[in-house]
């Protein structure tokens, strides 16, 4: 350890931390990579961030046998995730929609398209939409067409509650063997025309 | 790890902290109830606290100094609810006969006459001056257990070193 | 002038820094009490306390390898999974289903089939990924299936299976996350609310 890390370390062992420290990650985590996890935490906290994404990133580290290191350089990303989220939300973006549009952003959705999706859900929360999102692209809808079908929902003005089954339904496809890019926008024009909205063209 | 797996139900794993913690904090329990069947129960009770409110325990690194907070209190009770009765010290009266300059009994004498000097104390002081001579606590350390501020404890301690030099001075030239 | 004062002193806390034996029963009553008490109550109390602080320093510092991250496709023999729903919402006591509740949960449950399995647990970001959780371990059913219905909040999350505290196991019916941050993967769910 350099003596500015040996110096960094004698101090956050005498001095009392500002902030209430999570315990959990004094339980698994070694001294170097606690401090510098803490020290993430901090900032984001300051930063008015949702810091339990950061601790929870941690853990899992900890949890996967993962080098200190390792976990630091993924807890930061995360927390410069975090920022981006919000940035682009805007500031009035709750914790929940921000935890959402940085997995979102995690899964692959760019940041102007994350602009596009608040934009087309107004002032209704983006959290659930953004988790349709990220799961379509995790059951391998390709991003582009993803992202495009989730915004032409919300511009029809789709319920939480009919993206959810949307969602459902989605699944169901693919499990029974269905292209989740077909599965993805078929379901999707369905819906838009039964909650009265003016389908798309397919490609977008 | 111990107080992990007894958390997920492995009571027998207990046995290694009662084994590890018990002569330590037995002697706090004695110097501050002044017998041992007393010290030894309020150091059970202390244990099956512990035991039971185990998932309250923020810090499983720092079970230890969690454990003690809940003698001291034990300790406090205890003391209260006997009152001065059983503080009493018992003193071995056979072995304060056969005392020599040579024989061993002799130091066992003197820590008699400590002990016996200690229950002479108010509870309040002997118990600050236990955890600042002999357990060695800080001052913010005692006054986040009992309570108490730390000039207020900082005054007990001074009271019981007076009062203790005083009793004791007597035993040393009698 | 101090030295007479402290010297008597140090003497006294000497004495009385020697170590006091307790009776040879002693450790055999408090176990007998601590025995005595019932163990159900820990689920009692794990319950009502969260966030979890009671974890084991991780085992799977150093022992744990890259490659016993194990897929459900290999290694683990016979091991494969479904992951169902439960259809109705089910409003458990820390997670009410009102719309004044602070977090909302869905109860889910998690099945896994492991027949050599000795303890399956589930670990996620739910649960920071604690595989003591009491809440989250899974219950063998017979025929080597093990499962648990937990609650999850709402939304999208990350989590694994961890069987004998050891080998991770991705849930194959759930979409895997390829895990950039530590090269393990994770499976994905969204819990959506039921009403």
């Amino acid at each position: 350890m350099t003596a500015v890390g040996r110096a960094l370390l004698a101090l956050a062992v005498v001095a009392a931390p500002a902030f209430a420290q999570d315990p959990r990650l004094a339980a698994r985590l070694d001294k170097p990579t606690l401090i510098a996890v803490n020290a993430i935490v901090d900032s984001a906290r300051v930063a008015k961030l949702p810091t339990s994404p950061l601790v929870d990133k941690a853990l899992e580290g900890a949890a996967k046998g993962s080098d200190g290191q390792k976990i630091v350089v993924a807890v930061h990303q995360l927390s410069l995730r975090l920022g981006s989220a919000r940035h682009v939300l805007g500031a009035g973006a709750s914790i929940d929609e921000i935890k959402s549009a940085a997995g979102a952003l995690d899964a692959g959705v760019t940041p102007h398209d994350l602009a596009r999706i608040r934009a087309a859900t107004g002032k209704r929360a983006v959290t659930m939409p953004l988790a349709v999102l990220t799961d379509l692209i995790e059951r391998g809808v390709p991003i582009a067409t993803a992202t495009s079908t989730v915004i032409q929902l919300e511009r029809s003005g789709v319920k939480d509650q009919e993206l959810a089954m949307f969602q459902r339904n989605v699944r169901a496809d693919i499990d029974r063997g269905a292209d989740p890019g077909v599965a993805a926008t078929t379901r999707a024009r369905g819906l838009v025309l039964r909650s009265g909205g003016a389908p798309d063209k397919p490609a977008q | 790890m111990i107080v992990a797996r007894v958390v997920r139900g492995d009571v027998e794993a207990f046995a290694a902290l009662v084994e590890r913690y018990r002569d330590r904090y037995a002697r706090y329990a004695f110097h501050m109830l002044g017998n041992r069947q007393d010290a030894e129960e309020a150091l059970q009770d202390a244990f099956t606290r512990a035991y039971r409110s185990l998932a309250r325990c923020e810090d499983p690194e720092r079970f230890g100094a969690w454990l003690f907070r809940i003698l001291v209190n034990r300790c406090r009770t205890l003391g209260a609810r006997r009152g001065r009765r059983s503080r009493t010290f018992v003193v071995d009266e056979t072995a304060l006969l056969e005392a020599s300059e040579e024989h061993p009994a002799d130091r066992a004498a003197w820590r008699e006459e400590i002990d016996r000097a200690l229950q002479q104390l108010r509870a309040e002081q002997r118990e600050a001056f236990l955890l600042k001579y002999v357990e060695e606590i800080g001052y913010d350390e005692m006054s986040q257990m009992t309570g108490v501020g730390v000039s207020a404890l900082k005054m007990r301690v001074l009271r019981a070193c007076e009062r203790l030099r005083e009793l004791l001075s007597e035993v040393h030239s009698a | 002038m101090r030295d007479e004062n402290e010297l008597p002193l140090r003497e006294i806390a000497r004495e009385l820094r020697e170590p006091v034996p307790v009776s040879e029963s002693f450790d055999a009553r408090v176990m007998r009490a601590v025995r005595a008490l019932p163990r159900h109550r820990f689920g009692f109390w794990l319950r009502l306390t969260a966030p979890r602080t009671i974890t084991i320093k991780p085992l799977t510092w150093g022992v744990l390898a890259a490659s016993l991250i194990v897929f459900a496709a290999a290694g683990v023999p016979r091991a494969f999974g479904a992951l169902h729903r439960a259809t109705r919402p089910i409003a458990t006591a820390l997670f009410p289903s009102s719309a004044k509740a602070p977090v909302k949960s869905q109860r889910v449950q998690f099945v896994l089939v492991a027949p050599d399995a000795k303890k399956v647990a589930v670990v996620g970001d739910f649960n920071g990924w604690d595989a003591q959780h009491a809440e989250y371990q899974a219950k063998h059913r017979g025929g080597g299936v093990w499962s648990v219905t937990a609650p999850v909040p709402l939304g999208h999350h990350r989590y694994s299976f961890v069987v004998d505290d050891s080998v991770w196991v991705a849930d194959p019916t759930a979409p895997r996350v390829v895990d950039n941050d530590f090269g393990t993967p994770n499976s994905a769910i969204v819990v959506e609310e039921l009403k």
